[in-house]
């Protein structure tokens, strides 16, 4: 019996591991490989970490299943080995530790800053400014658009121009967008791109992220903001500049539209 | 040496003239005691069930979970909107209770309230708390916290209730008008807060007291057991933490009901009430909750630390490895975990650049957490090992720490925490670290040191089923979340099947489901065990692991005042297998044994001490 | 393979889990809710009365809104409403010798239809003697279907009387498109909306304004004018951008556009299931409400007087009224959806002009249009009309809160036009047809005999207030102030 506990505590890291072993084939993996670059790395950073942490389990929960076996198989009237520590072994195992924690956090410093410190943030997203603003209210988000040739404004202006649960930016430059809340607190969550930020009261926080793919990427709220938090779903077109402008001019006809021109204009 | 304050002379003096003497009734005794034991199984016994409720408010979310809109089985009906579902209000009102439950009213007090009150007295040879009365006040004070918990259910109407999740981030929470039907209830749910915070308090006091000055003669600060360590330590942390949190609940709730600004800023429209005015800041609610919430988690985890430090070394028959080291790493823990709060705001939109120290931070209270578990892999190698249910919670333990351990490390890298940040990975890792290692603990910790609170062995092999069903459902549950997580599915969703990228989740969410049914079910066995073996469980001795902790050294259970003769101690607590124990021809020592050579000189020096 | 173990485990463990629980309903146990009033009818007028004997069976209320609109796990399609319910129209090509029970049938589809082996078929006749059984229009299981030879098999004999001829239409798998919609409406709106299309869902309670209730067939922001229902482009576009300024959000991203149809065709179901039902107890309660019978009584009339007068109505009045009741409600929605219902403006917005603004305000203003009555001189939703006491025009009692309220019985907060929040759209011909049809069921009334150019130029007014620097006065008073080109932006 004593040895089956001792095989239990070696069994559940095993199905642990495979478990995380068989996720990626099954689908209990990210849900598409990073799209946007600072998305990479931070898929680099976490499979950094998951290579270290992977190493760090395996080591101390394959050591507990030792020492408990070396226990179990050792005979009922052996005494137990009468210690109380090792001094070198305490030292190596604070400062090894300590040398990789220290490692991580500072490997990842500039991913932080150029992410969310905004001098560090590209030089194309300081040079265009906010190409949108994305306001989250319960339960959808809204979109303004400057109008077009104009540069966006925190009030809004006449000219805006407003969508709701989409937002079209370019393709393969940085964009920045300012991220806000009408009501409650949201947070702004684009799996596909690793990028999320909270969208609080009484601040406009910029955000910015690159896509090079043009694609259809899932926004969701990552921020308990009321009963229809769940349903906060929205998408991310991501298409080159020119099919911007183009639905941009769209929205800007539509939403000027009177209901007078020709029939075929009005598409509801 | 001996530190002897003139408290415990005094005290003992009474005690030895007025112990048999006086008669108190059966409500004075076993109600409003202000005996130290009676309140720690108070505490034991209502936080247990407590448990339980909230173990039933996460089947409710996880049935959600698993079979969305589905109308669930027996209770639907009691909460039937329309075709018995779990309408989303419900929902959200489900997982805020659940998690206010178990970390209010389960995790703090089983093991501040239940543990520290039975064992402090004990483990240092006092013969009560220092401020025996306001030990009594910190128990019944969870009674009106327990009341506003659970009135906070119902003054919302059935299906609404607090629904701004435990954090209760404003505006969510400050505003009546943004989680529709959690008027009255929100403002309940902060009073009860505010009582579990006013009978933490009082606890802290008296526990810090209590080990500072009410310590045996002989009882150093290095021979206090680990467990006193770390009641000490959390004591310390819970004093300075909770007025914060205090104070930032007495805000909130003036925000709601007297028309304050503190966290809301003008202008706010939400679901056409009136526009807020004011300028308040929502970010400082988050500052202030987290200046106490994650030293609330050390709260929630250094007892059962020290406690399963304590169980190891004797199921081992080994001292505890690195017992300074230990020490040292708790209270390191303790000093870093004021430190880091800010990790819980990465992306809250606070100030980047304090990302970047919290991150540093954060890494760096990994440290003695690593520690402490070489230590306890450390303190099991080479020990001659008890393959009973004590153990086996203890193992247990050690291994969900390290998964807690080792998956907060993601959390801690700021970028990484870009992308996991409110997703399933946080809700595997807290499970990890406050279910898979304190209540582990706990579940060892009821199991040990149950013959001495009732006299009575709790059956082992139920216990030991106990653990394996346990440890089974639990991971399970709690395991597939990392993977839930890393694909990205947010937490606090009622239908997270609605987005295209976690549809394919269905199935692993009904696994998890099972599994944590599997667990639920499982407590009925611990439930069970504890209640049958308070009347028919094994009658047992003083001292039935052969532990050397002077609680072992009284009766079972200890009567009024705890010990015979006011013990003395002379040794440190983990002194198994020691020399001096084969000297006696056993692999233990009690701390009272008195040393050979002094055993002559042990009278005489008792009575010097109590002259 | 460990994984297909954990689900097969786990589906072991759920299906042990659900035998135990049985009895405590696994299915989705909703019901479609009756309304107050027909709640209100006596008994016997809500039920009707069971066949005895040679005496044919008279149907109720319930029965009669049961039999063409079924519940939500059955829902029935009937074919006089103009909802696409889904399926695959055909007709009958040839029928065995009809004078023995029927086991097959020759049937033609306008679409080819591809079956797949093992899924349930059915088809409905929707002509014929067939389409008028005692319990609506006949559904018939297939057994076997040969696409070839256009043979369907039955799996249930059909009894002469009630044969198919050639010619009958038959629909094939009918209502598809409603049971999916039922399905989104389930899960993503009756939580607001209730399961009958009440408006009090289980989180209506909290919210402001409540959801609709669709019951009324009345819904405030079309693009049809003042007496129309709303079209089916409007609920699309309803669900398209959310209704700005309240909880109903967008489902743009969620529903796809079959999605949309479905759901739009759904809610349209539950409104003329509403407004049916609501019909038939107008017919219904004058004489046989609870209230009415007492007063009969309280007059002298006995009360199997009145069982007798209720059967007599039942028996005679009743079918004519229902034909009468039916086409109304067919009519009016499919007219709903024409182009002539379509308000369009006679001309082009006029240029949004400093002095088109003027005039805007002026007739914002004005004693004939009065805008500010209701909502303010500043466009504050807070005009006078905001603080009267009113009266309920059914119950004739005056209302417990101050101002306006609207036929779902709710305050009728006039819109604040400064905060640039337009519920029904925001494009300039959104706000054209706010004002020339009102909103629906609100106390904006209709303004379509106000010539559209002075529309337009309220239009223009409305849509400028928002970015007034100080509402309630630019406009009017500094001619020199207009010209500046912050002005007509």
């Amino acid at each position: 019996m004593k040895k089956f506990w001792a095989l239990f505590f070696f069994f559940w890291p095993v199905v642990a591991i495979w478990s995380c072993w068989v996720a990626p084939a099954r689908g209990w993996w990210f849900p598409t490989e990073a799209m946007s670059p600072l998305g990479e790395r931070i898929d680099g950073l976490f499979y950094l970490i998951l290579g270290i942490v992977t190493v760090v389990f395996i080591g101390t929960q394959f050591a507990l299943g030792y020492v408990l076996w070396q226990s179990a198989v050792k005979g009922d009237d052996e005494k137990a080995e009468f210690s109380h520590g090792s001094h070198s072994l305490e030292l190596i195992w604070t400062v090894v530790p300590s040398f990789v924690l220290v490692f991580i956090a500072l490997y990842q410093m500039d991913v932080w800053a150029e992410f969310r410190v905004q001098s560090f943030y590209p030089n194309q997203t300081q040079e265009d400014g906010p190409r949108l603003e994305l306001t989250a209210r319960q339960f959808e988000w809204r979109v303004r658009y400057p109008e077009p040739g104009t540069e966006l404004k925190n009030q809004p202006q006449p000219g805006d121009l407003y969508a709701v649960n989409e937002m079209h930016v370019a393709t393969g430059r940085p964009v920045k967008f300012n991220l806000r809340t009408d009501d409650v607190q949201h947070a702004f969550f684009a799996p596909e791109l690793r990028v999320k930020q909270d969208a609080v009261a009484g601040l406009i926080i910029p955000v910015w992220f690159e896509i090079p793919k043009a694609g259809d990427y899932d926004v969701v709220c990552a921020e308990l903001c009321g009963w229809g938090h769940y349903k906060m779903r929205a998408t991310i077109v991501a298409e080159p500049q020119r099919q911007v402008d183009e639905y941009l001019s769209n929205l800007q006809s539509e939403q000027n539209f009177d209901g007078v021109v020709t029939v075929d204009d009005e598409d509801e | 040496m001996a530190t002897v304050s003139p408290a415990i002379e005094s005290h003992s003096d009474d005690h030895a003239q007025g112990h048999d003497h006086h008669e108190i009734g059966f409500i004075q005794k076993y109600v409003f005691s202000t005996d130290h034991k009676v309140i720690g199984v108070q505490f034991l016994a209502t936080t247990l069930i407590m448990l339980m409720a909230g173990g039933a408010l996460a089947l409710a979310v996880r049935w959600q979970l698993a079979f969305p809109w589905q109308t669930m089985p027996i209770v639907g009906k009691l909460f039937a909107g329309e075709g018995g579902q779990i309408s989303p209000e419900f929902y959200t009102m489900l997982f805020t209770m659940h998690a206010s439950v178990m970390i209010f009213l389960v995790i703090i007090p089983i093991l501040a309230g239940a543990f520290g009150n039975f064992l402090i007295p004990l483990q240092i040879g006092a013969d009560d708390m220092a401020f025996p009365v306001l030990n009594m006040l910190s128990y019944w004070f969870m009674w009106p916290a327990m009341f506003f918990f659970f009135a906070s259910f119902v003054v919302g109407g059935v299906t609404a209730g607090p629904a701004a999740g435990w954090t209760s981030y404003p505006l969510l929470s400050a505003l009546t008008a943004a989680a529709p039907g959690s008027g009255a209830a929100q403002t309940y749910w902060l009073l009860g807060l505010t009582f579990v915070g006013v009978s933490s308090m009082m606890g802290s006091i008296n526990y810090m007291t209590t080990i500072i000055n009410m310590r045996a003669p002989g009882m150093t600060l290095f021979r206090m057991p680990l467990t006193i360590w770390s009641m000490f330590i959390t004591a310390i942390l819970q004093a300075f933490a909770l007025p914060v949190l205090t104070a930032a609940g007495f805000m909130l709730l003036a925000d709601r009901t007297m028309g304050t600004c503190f966290f809301v800023p003008a202008g706010i429209i939400v679901n056409n009430a009136a526009p807020t005015v004011g300028g308040g800041q929502p970010l400082l609610w988050q500052h202030l909750f987290w200046f106490y919430s994650h030293p609330a988690v050390y709260i929630m985890l250094l007892p059962a630390m020290g406690m399963v430090s304590d169980m190891l070394s004797c199921m081992c028959r080994k001292p505890v490895f690195g017992y300074k080291p230990m020490v040292y790493s708790m209270s390191a823990i303790a000093g870093l975990g004021f430190i880091v709060w800010g990790h819980h705001m990465f992306t809250s939109g606070m100030n980047p650049a304090l990302g970047m120290t919290f991150m540093t931070s954060t890494m760096m209270i990994a440290l003695p957490s690593a520690i402490k578990t070489f230590n306890w892999i450390g303190t099991i190698w080479g020990g001659n090992v008890r393959f009973n249910s004590v153990m086996l919670n203890c193992s247990g333990f050690v291994a969900m720490f390290i998964v807690g351990g080792l998956s907060g490390i993601f959390m801690a890298a700021v970028p990484v925490d870009i992308y996991f940040h409110d997703t399933y990975f946080i809700v595997a890792h807290f499970h990890y670290v406050l279910f898979g290692s304190t209540l582990f603990g706990v579940f060892a910790a009821i199991t040990f040191w149950f013959p001495k609170m009732f006299g009575r062995m709790m059956n082992d092999t139920v216990a030991k089923w106990h653990f394996v069903l346990s440890f089974i459902g639990f991971n399970g549950a709690f395991f597939p979340m990392h993977l839930l997580g890393i694909v990205g599915m947010p937490r606090r969703y009622a239908d997270p099947y609605l987005h295209p990228y976690l549809e394919h989740l269905l199935p692993m969410n009904q696994f998890i489901t099972c599994s944590a049914i599997l667990m639920g079910f499982a407590q009925i066995l611990l439930l069970g065990n504890f209640a049958y073996s308070i009347f028919f469980g094994k009658k047992c001795g003083r001292n039935p692991w052969g532990a050397n902790g002077l609680e072992w050294s009284a009766p079972s259970p200890p009567g009024h005042g705890n010990f015979d003769v006011p013990p003395v101690c002379y040794r440190g607590p983990y002194e198994y297998s020691s020399p001096e124990a084969e000297a006696l021809g056993q692999d233990f020592i009690l701390q009272t044994e008195p040393p050979p050579d002094m055993k002559k000189t042990a009278e005489t020096e008792s009575a010097e001490a109590t002259a | 393979m460990l994984v297909q173990m954990n689900r097969h485990i786990a589906t072991l463990i759920v299906a042990a889990l659900i035998v135990s629980a049985a009895g405590c309903g696994e299915s989705l146990n909703s019901s479609f809710v009756y309304s107050e009033q027909t709640e209100s009818l006596m008994r016997e007028a809500q039920k009707g009365f069971p066949a005895e004997g040679e005496v044919k069976a008279l149907l109720g209320a319930r029965q009669l809104i049961d039999e063409r609109f079924g519940d939500p796990q059955s829902l029935k399609a009937w074919s006089k409403l103009p909802v696409d319910f889904g399926g695959v129209t055909g007709r009958v090509v040839e029928t065995p010798d009809s004078s023995i029970a029927i086991k097959e049938l020759i049937l033609e589809f306008d679409t080819d239809v591809v079956v797949e082996e093992g899924t349930p078929l059915s088809i409905q006749f929707v002509t014929g003697s067939a389409a008028k059984g005692a319990g609506g229009p006949t559904v018939v299981e297939i057994e076997s279907w040969s696409a070839e030879k256009g043979k369907a098999s039955l799996s249930a004999a059909m009894s002469p009387e009630a044969a198919p001829v050639a010619g009958d239409v038959v629909v094939l798998d009918g209502g598809g498109v409603l049971q999916h919609g039922r399905g989104l409406y389930m899960r993503h709106c009756s939580h607001c909306h209730g399961t009958s299309g009440d408006g009090n869902g289980p989180t209506a309670q909290y919210l402001v304004p409540r959801p609709r209730d669709y019951r009324q067939g009345v819904f405030k922001f079309t693009s049809t004018n003042d007496q129309a229902k709303i079209s089916r482009d409007d609920l699309h576009r309803v669900l398209k951008n959310g209704i700005p300024g309240t909880y109903m959000p967008s489902f743009v991203p969620m529903l796809n556009e079959d999605d949309k149809h479905a759901v739009v065709e759904y809610v349209r179901f539950l409104a003329m299931r509403g407004e049916f039902e609501k019909k038939i107890g107008v017919e219904l309660s004058p004489d046989f409400s609870k209230a009415a019978v007492t007063a009969r009584i309280e007059g002298g009339e006995s009360t199997d007087e009145i069982v007798e007068s209720l059967r007599e109505f039942l028996a005679e009045d009743m079918a004519d009224s229902l034909e009468f009741v039916s086409d109304d409600l067919a009519s009016a929605w499919t007219t709903a959806d024409t182009e002539d219902a379509v308000i369009i403006p006679d001309i082009s917005r006029v240029p949004d002009t400093p002095e088109s603004r003027r005039l805007g305000r002026e007739l914002y203003l004005s004693k004939g249009i009065n805008c500010a009555d209701c909502h303010g001189i500043a466009g504050k939703g807070d005009g006078p009309q905001t603080t009267i006491f009113e009266k309920n025009p059914v119950t004739q009692q005056l209302y417990d809160t101050p101002g306006l309220h609207d036929v779902w019985d709710n305050v009728n907060q006039p819109r604040n036009l400064t905060r640039g929040i337009y519920r029904g759209g925001r494009r300039p011909i959104d706000l054209f047809r706010r004002i020339h049809a009102g909103i629906k069921g609100s106390r904006m009334p209709s303004f379509k005999i106000v010539p559209h150019e002075q529309i337009w130029h309220i239009v223009n007014y409305v849509l400028s207030i928002p970015f007034e620097v100080e509402p309630g006065h630019a406009p009017v008073v500094n001619a020199s102030a207009e010209a500046t080109p912050q002005a007509s932006l």
